[in-house]
């Protein structure tokens, strides 16, 4: 669904993060901010924390788990088999690969969620504010409210470059 | 403005993020030079070799090696366990940059990973090559089969297919992920068609959204800290293969600490060489500056104490331990008989020349920097050579020892190696930044906040 957006765009970070301190203490909801770098002065601004590392952590104890039975299920109960006269479970070989499984589930999974959560995937035509935002420039997106002319004025008080309406999805 | 003149910034030359863009991407946006063209002819030469080479593993067999009874380990192995140690620098600066946030490592992270691809590619076609009938190397993935048998589990050359190909997994995702923005800018800038829809499929649809890179760089932190412990387990799990043998040489546990920062040592040795290299070739001297060298010189410095501190121990443990073969190995066959030379040459190259990188005047020499990153490349395959040749060819039985001596196949197999690494980075050089654009740019404005202040 379209909806108007008040777009400003800077040439500066340091004014993206100006006009952002003025519309917070305003109480104004930032739609997104578009730039080249991932800008920690911007983001703390922005966000809310997301949650995948916490199921990434449930993606590591679901590995430890299933590496843990499917070896033992195979070396004990499936296919037992003594190499030279050990016991058919014993368990430090177990920690390296429970330890490499871990890993490898836990990445490839978390990389899944993020692609999901953030909904990319090869080949998505991607929706680009301005030309130059991966270059030098910086796009901030704000849900035009009532009383737009106000924050038009911060936007343009912080020194943007460019303030126009329009109808982004 | 007032300049602190005191503090030298990592990136030098106050840039704009439009004029960081364009040097970072003129690799990438220009016709490549002629040399490169040289370059890759060259690599590829060295590849159609190693192509024979591996044509004449697989049709004629093993025996076109230089393998014997008694060696049964010769360079395929020690070259496999060499490009795995260079593999080891790449995720060692990510960790380094995105764990523990070492901002200097962000200009050299991506070439690094690059690097780290390539190498551990190199290394997995060894030991595959090794098996003698590599069509059937699915034999070792555990899999319910007909031939109703399962992998043994407890067996650290199975560890290694997992760790290797875990490690390969990780360090493609780690460096594709890293560089998703900056094929992104190169779309945008890019005015060629196919250009643009290319780098369009590879960038998912990257957009600059704020809210998007909140998420992206906690998976990418995420990733970093899964990586951290992979990087010690993969080369601790290859020291494993020899260790948990019974041969003399081999069977110490000292080796998966001593193999681990071998492989740090001899990737950021190999870093250091081809860093020196494309900074000077690709006009990166001030994202990469004689400080980034100078650090990774005092890694090389401290790898260095560490790696001597293991040969000197593993001396003494032999002597200390009394039984025979042990200190036949260590003292008969490699400090003073058949291997001395190999010997000396990697104590020399390791332990002793790196050394220099206590005075400042070597560490911010290119020359002397260059020469010693090249001295440990060749002294960590001694290492290598010294290791798995000198304890199988003089083994418990004397009247089973033999030389060893590789043939052109077991050489040429090498060669391509280097022809696979060289062509792939090449290609790297040409179509990806080699500096992580996206990362360089608030580490530039960050520094600039640091060393200028205006009034």
């Amino acid at each position: 669904m379209k909806t108007k957006q008040i777009v400003g765009i800077f040439d500066d970070e340091a004014k993206v993060v100006k006009a952002l301190k003025t519309l917070k203490d305003q109480k104004v909801d930032i739609h997104d901010i578009y730039g080249p770098c991932a800008d920690h002065d911007i983001l703390k601004y922005l966000t809310k924390r997301t949650r995948i590392p916490h199921l990434a952590f449930f993606y590591g104890v679901m590995a430890i788990v299933l590496t843990f039975s499917f070896v033992y299920w195979v070396s004990v109960i499936d296919y037992p088999i003594r190499y030279g006269g050990k016991p058919l479970f014993s368990f430090p070989p177990m920690v390296v690969l429970m330890y490499l499984m871990t890993i490898l589930t836990t990445a490839t999974l978390s990389v899944f969620t993020l692609l999901a959560r953030i909904k990319y995937y090869p080949g998505k035509a991607a929706k680009i504010i301005i030309p130059r935002v991966l270059d030098d420039q910086f796009a901030m997106l704000i849900q035009k409210p009532a009383d737009a002319d106000k924050v038009k004025a911060v936007l343009k008080e912080s020194g943007a470059m460019e303030i126009r309406e329009e109808d982004v999805e | 403005m007032i300049v602190n003149e005191l503090k030298i910034p990592l990136v030098e030359g106050n840039k704009s993020y439009g004029q960081i863009s364009d040097d970072l991407l003129a690799n990438v946006e220009r016709k490549p030079a002629k040399w490169w063209f040289a370059a890759m002819a060259v690599g590829t030469l060295m590849l159609a070799y190693g192509a024979w080479a591996v044509y004449q593993t697989i049709a004629v067999g093993l025996g076109t090696w230089g393998l014997t009874n008694a060696v049964g380990w010769g360079w395929d192995i020690i070259n496999f366990v060499w490009w795995i140690g260079i593999g080891h620098a790449g995720t060692a600066f990510t960790i380094f940059f995105l764990v523990f946030r070492q901002k200097w490592a962000g200009s050299i992270n991506r070439s690094a990973e690059a690097m780290t691809v390539f190498a551990v590619m190199c290394a997995g076609l060894f030991p595959v090559l090794h098996l003698g009938r590599p069509w059937l190397v699915f034999f070792i993935l555990p899999y319910p089969n007909s031939r109703e048998v399962w992998t043994n589990f407890n067996s650290p050359l199975f560890w290694d297919v997992l760790a290797i190909s875990t490690y390969l997994l990780m360090s493609i995702t780690l460096w594709y992920f890293g560089m998703i923005p900056d094929l992104a800018t190169i779309r945008d800038r890019a005015t060629n068609k196919v250009k643009k829809a290319i780098y369009g499929v590879l960038s998912m649809g990257w957009n600059g959204s704020m809210r998007v890179y909140s998420k992206y760089e906690t998976v990418m932190k995420l990733l970093g800290g899964l990586a951290a412990p992979l990087v010690i387990s993969v080369h601790t799990i290859v020291a494993l293969d020899f260790a948990v043998s019974v041969l003399p040489g081999w069977h110490a546990t000292i080796l998966p600490p001593y193999f681990f920062v071998g492989a740090i040592f001899s990737g950021f040795a190999m870093v250091l060489t081809l860093m020196i290299l494309m900074r000077k070739l690709f006009n990166l001297t001030e994202f990469v500056t004689g400080k980034h060298l100078e650090n990774i010189a005092q890694v090389l410095k401290y790898g260095s104490l560490i790696i001597g501190l293991a040969y000197v121990t593993e001396l003494f443990t032999a002597w200390y331990s009394g039984v025979n073969y042990e200190i036949h190995t260590f003292f008969n066959a490699r400090a003073t008989g058949t291997y001395a030379v190999g010997f000396w040459l990697m104590f020399a190259f390791n332990a002793v020349f790196p050394q220099f990188f206590w005075f400042k005047w070597a560490r911010t020499n290119l020359v002397v920097l260059f020469i010693i990153s090249v001295f440990i490349n060749i002294g960590m395959w001694f290492e290598r050579f010294i290791i798995i040749v000198s304890s199988l060819s003089q083994d418990f039985l004397p009247s089973s020892w033999t030389d060893y001596s590789p043939t052109l196949v077991d050489i040429g197999i090498y060669v391509g190696t280097f022809g696979l690494f060289f062509c792939g980075m090449l290609l790297f050089v040409r179509y990806i930044p080699i500096i992580a654009v996206n990362e360089v740019k608030p580490i530039a404005r960050s520094e600039r906040k640091k060393t200028q202040k205006t009034e």
